[in-house]
């Protein structure tokens, strides 16, 4: 996934004024619009519901695997597959025998987490150069992309290329990728897409995250289900000052009362809030119809269970007894990159992308060899067996746009095939190590990034699309092995709720609905609201449309049947 | 409106009191210190932080950790952070597209208020009570910020620098000190001009220029720096990121701690402090107002005052 | 709006200044004396260059703040930015809800927190802001060595001329978590304070960031009014035995009297601006509970949340408020015998 995803974790869905957006839910329904649209509808104009089954199935693209490498460690209960032999770089396979780009030039708008590297670096002109497509990147604040986006899409000025992730899908974002991206089904549904290969390989259940409106608009970056936040802890400083990693909430409290030393600036973790939704077992939040589930029989929303709230409790708690690093009382606009905080020793744990888990690590190798970053198990808070949510098999998206002339939308494919190549090309070891010499150089026949590479090789073409959901890093093997079991272990623990893996678009009058509970959370756990507040939110949520998307959900629940099975 | 300044001095040396006029009675030393200390702390509660800034720009990565941040006695100076900022790249291409914002957008706006505060200075000219209501009605309301945001995106200026001078380029309250600088310019003067032959421009530009100096200098400060200190604009309206300007890349950088673009790797690893990178571009940013205001200071008065009461 | 950050500047010190009235006035007197007009043709041959002068200023203004005005429709819409690519072709295609926009502002909570907000920050501005610069105007009108005066004000002025991004940075690092308050109070064996993401002490933090910005520029105004008094007045005081503070009391304040209620006034039809690009930079940092004013409210709702019909909605209602409150300022202004932005 994204490396510098820092703030993805913190970020999750988008917030959105919770009661703006009611009053646009109630002005439709003063319209009178129906009330449940064609689900699985394609052709009837509509955009809500979703595309599954059979309407699917004529869509998707077709599923040629790619075996240039056997995984090391295969996927197991939903992981990535993880490549750990030594990786001879010298005889690296060729994917793309022949160039597919025609030379245009394509313009591309990304989040991006972190520090972006300048334009023209020699990585974005030789990834250039090895696609045959002049790539210009418009980089966007990760944290603050949901304030860009809505602009950019309402504007006669959208990039040929726009990665949307799934928690920016807020508000009117869905309507406005039907109405303004390109339907790429006429260049990658059935067997065309066997023109480009990596693309083929791109497994169906990513694929079929891309269907918007009942067409094939995105291409996917396909990720492991396993939830992707990890408390990243300073292995070095645990061991040096013998500190053990928990194994239950109460643990966990006790273990940051004897990390925190403000006057020495030191702080135990920042916003616990993604690691406590884990371990009390809270619905996931990161898409909106993942909250949904079925339950005992009755369809329920994530925000309508005991443990979102005690999740919440005992992140305010951490927060309230100064435990969490300072820097994170601040919005999450404003938190920026902690890193430096991380890596200076001001905080210990924090929770974050697993892909930081490596990426932090890489960045430091040259400069702090003692320099030690590993993940913790989650554990259940009371101890026990935890119970841990499914992820979306993909849930970043690059859009075409839909004005795109045909030639811009091949180049396009060109660059997601290139991006998209497996571990073990010559593609892969460009996009994810860029050029040897430059960029990284082998010690030892493994490839070790240098501070050029750690600059400038930071993963903006992977937005554009990726291989099936893979950790390798030939240059610490040890640390993907790490992560492949820390996904297996966690995997083993994970359900998948009611709607997984499908694409939904609510009917635009509830869309807004649940856009404040993000910035309500981050509020309660840093004080400014109290547990009450949310009660009274989840109530007002209730009466104003949560009721009636509750039976919408079950609705398409009833057509659709579960996606999971 | 003469005398804050211009008080009877009369005494040589410039920081010796001037002569107390015979009524007035010896202030008591008790007084005397306590206006000094007063007018001492709120000096120093505008210099201390600035010098704070300035002095941890200026630090080392080590000197900084030394002083567990911030740091108050500069303990020797390096340019490092700024040699980093200005070797090219954001900051440098932000500081960049400011300055040229800045003086484009000043000339721009002084050229269109100098030019409409000399049109509406002549009284009982054709249409011009007309012309100054439509200046200034639009003290009173405001369109609001939607449909003003609807408007600038529909002209197509989403993403240009125009957006970041036209729809702020007019300030009425200027050209209303402008005007009324104009106006208060002995009419015989401009009427002999006239008589001569000139034509209005020739007369703006040959006598009215030169006579209102000071309130030019003034206004052109104003638009300076509100042209050098937008930020918004700039947020609502430019997309692309190598666009932005100083004020922009100075909230992300120290507000929102992100790191220069480049120098992610050199910050993270403890090469380089990110804390002397962040005062670094805080300097860059007060810098040229901190240096040009006060050469200024001594107009404000005189411009501003008198070219607004006249009227 | 301070979107449009550039007439801002130096509104403070405008505020006497604001006497178009004056100005009307005078040239209502040089019209009469000049006796009959002549016909509008000649009139217009003769005064052409002047009102081509004017022609860039008024066109701006006619483009960027009155037609936008016309834009205020779409608080009447369920307004699509995503209809199409362009904001007004976007506004004829969007349908057409009626008050509905309205109706649900009235419900909101949060519109009500931030007029809330805006209120709780006005009166604050008001009773801490105001009186500082009147008091250092004071201070520094009492210091008689020129050269400590022009650097008092230069040092004071200063802050005026530099950006909000600029003074909430400087903040940051003086009282933020990692500020040099924090930074002193823990390597003096106390924990950290973090002053600038307490919500309970915003409107306190944000009127002390307005009093370092703007109370050293808006002395200008003051100063220039003690210096337009008489001395003679106050020799004759003095001479009457009148002392220091009596002086103080029956000379020097009637002189300011009449520049303060103007102020305060002008300040109470601006009521409803609180420093939106000052907030916005800061909303964050402390939840929208605390940090949430009207304009705010509306890039929230707007630009945030694409919900421009609603977001627009809000914004017109405080446009009309606005203009109400300034017409009564004005109007109280004129009653008390000042003169206000505007002459009947």
């Amino acid at each position: 996934m994204t490396p510098n995803a820092a703030s993805s974790a913190s970020t999750g869905t988008g917030r959105r004024s919770f009661l703006a957006s009611t009053a646009v839910a109630a002005a439709a329904v003063a319209g009178g619009m129906p009330l449940l649209s064609a689900c699985g509808g394609a052709d009837n104009g509509s955009r809500d519901g979703t595309t599954s089954g059979k309407n699917a199935r004529k869509i998707l693209p077709a599923y040629v695997a790619s075996g240039v490498v056997k995984p090391d460690i295969p996927s197991r209960n939903g992981s990535s597959m993880g490549f750990t032999a030594k990786l001879d770089v010298g005889a690296l396979e060729t994917s793309v025998p022949k160039k597919l780009g025609k030379g245009g030039r394509v313009t591309v708008m990304s989040p991006f987490w972190g520090s972006p590297p300048k334009q023209d670096n020699p990585y974005y002109t030789s990834m250039n150069d090895l696609i045959g497509v002049d790539v210009q990147w418009r980089n966007q604040d990760g944290n603050t992309y949901d304030q860009k986006l809505g602009a950019v899409l309402a504007s006669s000025d959208i990039p040929d290329v726009v990665v949307v992730p799934g928690w920016n899908m807020t508000g009117r974002i869905p309507s406005a990728i039907i109405g303004k991206f390109a339907d790429l089904g006429p260049y990658l549904s059935g067997d065309r897409v066997k023109e480009y290969a990596n693309l083929a390989a791109i497994p169906s259940d990513a694929w079929q995250r891309s269907l918007f409106g009942g067409k094939l608009m995105g291409l996917p970056m396909p990720a492991s289900y396993v939830q992707n936040i990890v408390p990243l802890y300073r292995r070095d400083v645990f061991d040096k000052e013998g500190y053990e990693v928990p194994k239950s909430a109460d643990e966990f409290t006790a273990l940051c009362k004897e990390i925190t030393r403000p006057r020495s600036k030191r702080w135990a973790c920042g916003d616990m809030k993604w690691t406590a939704f884990n371990t009390f077992g809270v619905i996931s939040g990161g898409e909106k119809a993942l909250g949904w589930t079925v339950a005992g029989g009755k369809m329920i929303n994530r925000i309508e269970t005991p443990e979102y709230l005690e999740a919440l409790e005992w992140a305010r708690k951490l927060m309230a007894a100064g435990y969490v690093h300072p820097q994170f009382r601040l919005g999450k606009s404003q938190i920026g990159d902690p890193t430096p905080l991380f890596t200076s020793g001001e905080l210990l744990i924090w929770n974050n992308d697993i892909s930081n888990w490596y990426g932090v690590q890489a960045s430091q190798i040259t400069q702090n060899p003692g320099f030690k970053v590993w993940g913790m198990d989650l554990w259940a808070h009371d101890g026990g067996d935890p119970t841990f949510w499914a992820a979306n098999p993909a849930s970043v998206f690059a859009f075409v746009n839909k004005k795109a002339s045909e030639s811009v939308v091949r180049d396009v494919l060109a660059v997601a095939n290139v991006t998209a190549a497996p571990y073990g090309t010559k593609e892969w070891m460009m996009t994810n190590y860029g050029v040897e010499g430059t960029h990284y150089t082998l010690k030892n026949g493994l490839p070790v990034k240098n501070d050029k590479g750690n600059n400038e090789v930071t993963n903006a073409f992977v937005m554009v699309a990726s291989p099936a959901a893979t950790i390798a890093h030939p240059d610490l093997p040890d640390y993907t092995k790490g992560m492949v079991e820390w996904q297996q272990r966690v995997g083993s623990f994970t359900r998948k709720s009611s709607f997984w893996g499908l694409q939904i678009t609510e009917p635009s009058r509830y869309t807004n609905l649940a856009d404040d509970f993000e910035q309500l959370e981050d509020d309660i756990v840093r004080g400014h609201k109290k547990i009450g507040d949310m009660q009274q939110a989840v109530s007002d949520w209730k009466r104003k449309g949560g009721d009636r998307l509750r039976d919408w959900y079950s609705e398409l629940l009833d057509e659709n049947g579960p996606a999971a099975s | 409106m003469t005398a804050v300044v211009d008080r009877p001095t009369g005494r040589p040396g410039r920081w010796a009191a001037p002569a107390r006029p015979a009524w007035e009675e010896e202030p008591s030393k008790a007084g005397l210190a306590g206006k000094a200390l007063v007018l001492s702390l709120a000096c120093l509660a505008v210099l201390f932080p600035l010098w704070i800034v300035v002095v941890t720009s200026l630090s080392s990565r080590r000197t900084i950790d030394e002083a567990g941040g911030l740091v108050i006695v500069p303990r020797g100076i390096t340019f490092i952070a700024y040699q980093e900022l200005l070797g090219g790249g954001q900051v440098t291409r932000a500081a960049v597209v400011s300055i040229l914002v800045t003086l484009a957008g000043t000339l721009f706006s002084m050229t269109v208020s100098v030019l409409c505060a000399y049109g509406l200075s002549r009284t009982g000219s054709l249409g011009h009570r007309w012309i100054l209501m439509v200046l200034l009605a639009t003290m009173f309301f405001s369109a609001g910020l939607i449909p003003t945001y609807l408007l600038v995106q529909s002209l197509g200026l989403t993403d240009t620098y125009l957006a970041l001078i036209l729809p702020s380029a007019v300030s009425v309250f200027n050209i209303l000190v402008l005007r009324g600088f104009f106006m208060g310019i002995s009419q015989e003067l401009l009427d002999s001009a006239r008589i001569d032959g000139a034509g209005d421009l020739r007369i703006l530009w040959q006598i009215v220029v030169p006579l209102s100096r000071a309130v030019l200098a003034v206004i052109t400060l104003f638009y300076a720096v509100g042209y050098w200190s937008a930020w918004f604009n700039a947020s609502l309206y430019l997309n692309d990121q190598d666009k932005m300007p100083l004020q922009n890349v100075m909230i992300q950088l120290v507000q929102r701690q992100q790191q220069p673009v480049g120098l992610g790797q050199a910050i993270r690893t403890g090469q380089l402090s990110g804390l002397a990178v962040q005062m670094a571009v805080m300097v860059m940013a007060l810098l040229p107002v901190a240096v040009l205001s006060p050469f200024v200071q001594k107009h404000f008065k005189k411009g501003m005052l008198t070219g607004a009461v006249k009227g | 709006m301070s979107h449009s950050t550039v007439p801002r500047s130096g509104t403070e010190a405008a505020t006497p200044a604001k006497t178009p009235a004056a100005s009307a006035d005078a040239t209502g007197a040089r019209e009469r004396r000049g006796g009959g007009r002549p016909g509008l043709r000649p009139r217009l041959r003769r005064d052409r260059v002047l009102i081509l002068m004017t022609l860039p200023a008024v066109t701006l203004l006619l483009v960027f703040n009155y037609l936008p005005i016309l834009g205020n429709v779409v608080a009447f819409q369920d307004y699509d930015p995503y209809v199409s690519d362009n904001g007004i072709v976007s506004i004829l295609h969007s349908p057409f809800v009626g008050l509905e926009n309205f109706r649900r502002i009235f419900e909101d909570p949060d519109f009500w927190g931030a007029v809330r907000n805006t209120l709780v920050l006005f009166l604050l501005q008001l009773v801490l802001f105001f009186p500082v610069p009147i008091l250092l105007a004071l201070l520094i009108n009492s210091v008689v060595r020129p050269r400590v005066r022009a650097v008092a004000q230069a040092v004071l002025y200063l802050p005026h001329f530099f950006s909000w991004v600029l003074v909430i940075a400087v903040f940051q690092q003086m009282f933020g978590g990692a500020g040099m308050l924090s930074q002193l109070l823990r390597q003096h064996g106390y924990d950290g304070l973090d002053i600038m993401t307490d919500p309970h002490t915003f409107p306190f933090l944000v009127t002390a960031q307005s009093v370092w910005k703007d109370a050293g520029w808006g002395i200008i105004v003051f100063l220039a009014a003690l210096a337009s008094v008489p001395q003679d007045l106050y020799e004759a005081a003095a001479m009457d035995g009148a002392g220091r503070r009596r002086r103080m009391w029956h000379v020097t304040l009637p002189a300011l009297r009449p520049v303060i209620a103007l102020l305060l006034v002008l300040r109470v039809g601006d009521a409803l601006t609180v420093g939106f690009e000052q907030i916005l930079l800061q909303r964050d940092a402390v939840g929208p509970d605390a940090g949430e004013i009207l304009d705010t409210f509306v890039w929230w709702n707007g630009v945030r949340n694409q919900d421009f019909g609603y977001a627009a909605a809000a914004g017109l209602i405080k446009g009309v408020v606005s203009i109400g409150l300034v017409l009564t300022a004005n109007k109280v202004a004129h009653l008390m015998g000042e003169q206000g932005v505007y002459e009947k």
